[in-house]
C-alpha cells in the first residue's frame, strides 16, 4: 500500500511541475518581453553616444552621459525640485492621513459615507485632479487671487505657478489631494490592528486623549507609517502628470521625470534622457530596499 | 473613554473638513462645467453661476467654433472618441491582466515547482523598475514593431506593467485562503487544474473582484505611457486629449472643467461601487 501511494505522489508531483509552469509563463513572458529586455536595452542606450544627430559616431561612451546629467545644470535643479516635492508631500501625507485615520477609526452615524468620499480623489485620474485644480491658481481669474484680493491681503493678482518654491507648494498640494486617500487607508488599517481595551484601560489610568495619542497611537502605527512612507516617496519622486497640466514643462517646477521627459522627447536626446531616467531608478531602487529592510525590522 | 461635548465637536469639525477637502474640487469642476468664460472671469461672486448652461459640453463634444473658445480649440467627436478608447483600453488590459495574474497568483501561491521561488521574486522584484524608464526604452521597439499609436500595444504595455502588482495582491490573498476545499476536490478525483478552474477560482472571486477595480482605474488615469506611445487620435485616451484643451496662453475653463467632470465620472462610479473590496485591498496591501 506505501508503494502504491508513493507511485501515485510521484504522478501528482509531476503533474504539479507541469501545471506550475503552464501558469507562470504568460506572466514571465510579458514581464520579460516588455520590462526586463527593455530595461537592458534601454541602458545599453544610457552607456552609447546620441549619434548623428548630436554630430558624434555611434559608439560606447562609457559613463559619459551620467557625469554629463549629473553635471548639467538644469537636472540638477530638478533633481532639487524632486527633493523638495518628496519631503513636502511625504510630511503633509503622513501629518494628514494619520489625522484622517484617527478622525475616521471610531465607528459613527456616516462613517461608510465618508470612507467611501474619502477614496474619490485617489480614483480620479490625477491628470482630472491637476485640472479640477488649476481654476484656482489661474494668475487673472483664479480662485484664489479672488479671495485674497477681496480679503485685501493681497492688492493684484500674484501669478502663482510661475515663482520658484511657491509653486512647488501648490503642486505638491494637487498631488497629494490624489495621494491622501490611500495613505490615510494605511494608517486606518494600522490603527485597526489596536484593540480598543488598550485605549479603555489607559482611560482608567487617566490617560487624556492627547497622551493615548502620543503615548498608544503613534508608537503602535509605526509599523504603518513605514508603509506610508515607501507608498508617498515612490510615488512623489516620480511626480509628473501634475506637474504637466499645471505647469507645463516650465523650468521652475522641472521634476526629474519632467526633465527626462523634456530631454527625450522633446530633444529627442535619448541617450541622456535614458541615463538621467536610470539615475531615477536607481534612487528608486535603492530607496524601495531601504525601506523594506526598515519594514521587515519594524514589524518582526 | 468619556467623550466630552468639546471633543464631539471637533470630530464633528474634522469629519466636515474632510468631506469638503475631499470634494470641493470636484464641486467646483462641475460649477465651472456650468459656467461660461464670462463668468468664470467675474471672480468669487460667480463660483456658483447665475446662469448656469451646457454651452461648455456643447463645445466639448460638438466642437468649438473658433471665436468664443478662448484659447482651447475642440474638434467635434473627438472627445467621445477618446472615453471609449480610454474605456476600451481599460477593460482589455484588466481583463488580460486578471488571466495572467490569477495563474500565476495561484501557481506561486498553492504550486510546488522547481524554480518558483525565484520566479515569484523576479516577478514582485520588477515592481521596483519605475515604469518611466521602460517607456523609454519600450519607445524604439515599439517602433520598430509598427506598435506606436495603436490601442494593441498600449494594452500589451498595460498588462505587462500592471502583471507584477496584480500577481502579488492575489497571490497574498491565495496565501490567506483556507486550502481545505482544493484538498477535499484532489482527493475526490479531481485534477490539479480542475480543481483551480472550479474551485479555486471561484473562492477568489472577491479579491478579483476588487484587483479588477484597482485595474481599471489605474489604465484609465494612466497618462505618461499614453502621452508617449500615442500620437493621434487613432489611441489617445481622454486623459493624454484632455491636457490639449490647456491653452498656451489662456484656457477656457468651462470646457477644461467640462472634460474634466466627464472624464471622472466613469472611475467615480467604479470606485463608489465597490468602495468596500477596494479600501479592503488597498489597506491591506
Amino acid at each position: 500500500m506505501p508503494g502504491r501511494w508513493n507511485r501515485e505522489g510521484d504522478r501528482s508531483a509531476r503533474e504539479t511541475q507541469i501545471l506550475g509552469w503552464i501558469l507562470v509563463v504568460p506572466a514571465m513572458a510579458a514581464v520579460s518581453a516588455l520590462i526586463l529586455y527593455p530595461l537592458v536595452k534601454g541602458f545599453q542606450q544610457s552607456i552609447q553616444s546620441g549619434g548623428i544627430l548630436f554630430g558624434e559616431l555611434p559608439g560606447y561612451v562609457g559613463t559619459r552621459n551620467y557625469r554629463d546629467v549629473l553635471n548639467d545644470p538644469t537636472s540638477r535643479d530638478a533633481m532639487r525640485h524632486t527633493l523638495e516635492y518628496v519631503l513636502l508631500a511625504v510630511s503633509l501625507e503622513l501629518v494628514l492621513g494619520i489625522f484622517v485615520a484617527v478622525t475616521l477609526h471610531r465607528v459613527f452615524r456616516g462613517r461608510g459615507f465618508v470612507l467611501a468620499v474619502l477614496i474619490l480623489p485617489w480614483a480620479l485620474p490625477s491628470v482630472v485632479s491637476g485640472v479640477l485644480w488649476r481654476r484656482v491658481f489661474d494668475p487673472d481669474n483664479g480662485l484664489l487671487n479672488s479671495v485674497l484680493l477681496h480679503l485685501h491681503i493681497i492688492n493684484q493678482p500674484h501669478v502663482w505657478l510661475a515663482s520658484g518654491r511657491g509653486a512647488i507648494v501648490y503642486i505638491t498640494l494637487v498631488h497629494v489631494w490624489g495621494v491622501l486617500p490611500l495613505i490615510s487607508l494605511i494608517f486606518l488599517a494600522g490603527l485597526q490592528s489596536v484593540p480598543d481595551e488598550v485605549y479603555s484601560a489607559s482611560a482608567v489610568d487617566g490617560a487624556g486623549p492627547w497622551r493615548q495619542f502620543r503615548y498608544i497611537t503613534l508608537p503602535l502605527l509605526r509599523p504603518s507609517m513605514a508603509i506610508a512612507l515607501t507608498v508617498g516617496t515612490l510615488l512623489a519622486i516620480s511626480i509628473f502628470d501634475e506637474i504637466y497640466v499645471l505647469n507645463g514643462t516650465a523650468l521652475n517646477t522641472r521634476s526629474i521625470l519632467i526633465q527626462v521627459y523634456n530631454t527625450t522627447f522633446v530633444e529627442a536626446d535619448f541617450a541622456h534622457g535614458t541615463a538621467l531616467a536610470f539615475v531615477l531608478a536607481a534612487v528608486t531602487a535603492v530607496l524601495g530596499g531601504f525601506y523594506a529592510l526598515a519594514l521587515r525590522r519594524s514589524t518582526v | 473613554m468619556t467623550t466630552t461635548l468639546g471633543m464631539r465637536v471637533l470630530k464633528a469639525l474634522a469629519v466636515t473638513l474632510i468631506v469638503v477637502w475631499s470634494l470641493a474640487p470636484i464641486v467646483l469642476g462641475v460649477t465651472t462645467s456650468l459656467s461660461t468664460q464670462r463668468e468664470v472671469n467675474e471672480g468669487p461672486s460667480h463660483w456658483f453661476p447665475h446662469h448656469p448652461t451646457t454651452q461648455a459640453y456643447r463645445a466639448l463634444i460638438g466642437g468649438t467654433t473658433g471665436e468664443h473658445s478662448g484659447g482651447t480649440v475642440t474638434q467635434r467627436g473627438e472627445f467621445v472618441q477618446s472615453m471609449w478608447v480610454s474605456a476600451e483600453l481599460a477593460l482589455l488590459s484588466a481583463s488580460l491582466t486578471l488571466v495572467v495574474a490569477t495563474m500565476a497568483a495561484y501557481a506561486f501561491g498553492r504550486l510546488r515547482f522547481r524554480f518558483g521561488g525565484f520566479l515569484l521574486a523576479v516577478l514582485v522584484g520588477t515592481m521596483v523598475v519605475p515604469i518611466f524608464v521602460v517607456v523609454i526604452a519600450l519607445f524604439k521597439l515599439m517602433a520598430n514593431a509598427h506598435l506606436i499609436d495603436t490601442k494593441k500595444g498600449l494594452v500589451l504595455v498595460f498588462v505587462a506593467t500592471l502583471t507584477p502588482l496584480a500577481t502579488w495582491l492575489l497571490y497574498t490573498q491565495v496565501r490567506e485562503m483556507p486550502a481545505e476545499p482544493e484538498e477535499a476536490a484532489l482527493i475526490d478525483g479531481c485534477r490539479r487544474w480542475q480543481a483551480f478552474v472550479r474551485v479555486v477560482i471561484p473562492q477568489m472571486s472577491s479579491g478579483i473582484a476588487a484587483v479588477a477595480a484597482i485595474l481599471a482605474l489605474s489604465v484609465w488615469g494612466e497618462f505618461l505611457i499614453p502621452l508617449l506611445l500615442t500620437q493621434t487620435q487613432n489611441a489617445k485616451p481622454v486623459t493624454v486629449l484632455i491636457t490639449e484643451y490647456v491653452g498656451k496662453y489662456t484656457t477656457n475653463y468651462p470646457i477644461l472643467a467640462a472634460g474634466g467632470v466627464l472624464a471622472l465620472i466613469p472611475p467615480a462610479l467604479l470606485a463608489l461601487a465597490l468602495n468596500k473590496r477596494i479600501t479592503g485591498m488597498l489597506a491591506g496591501s
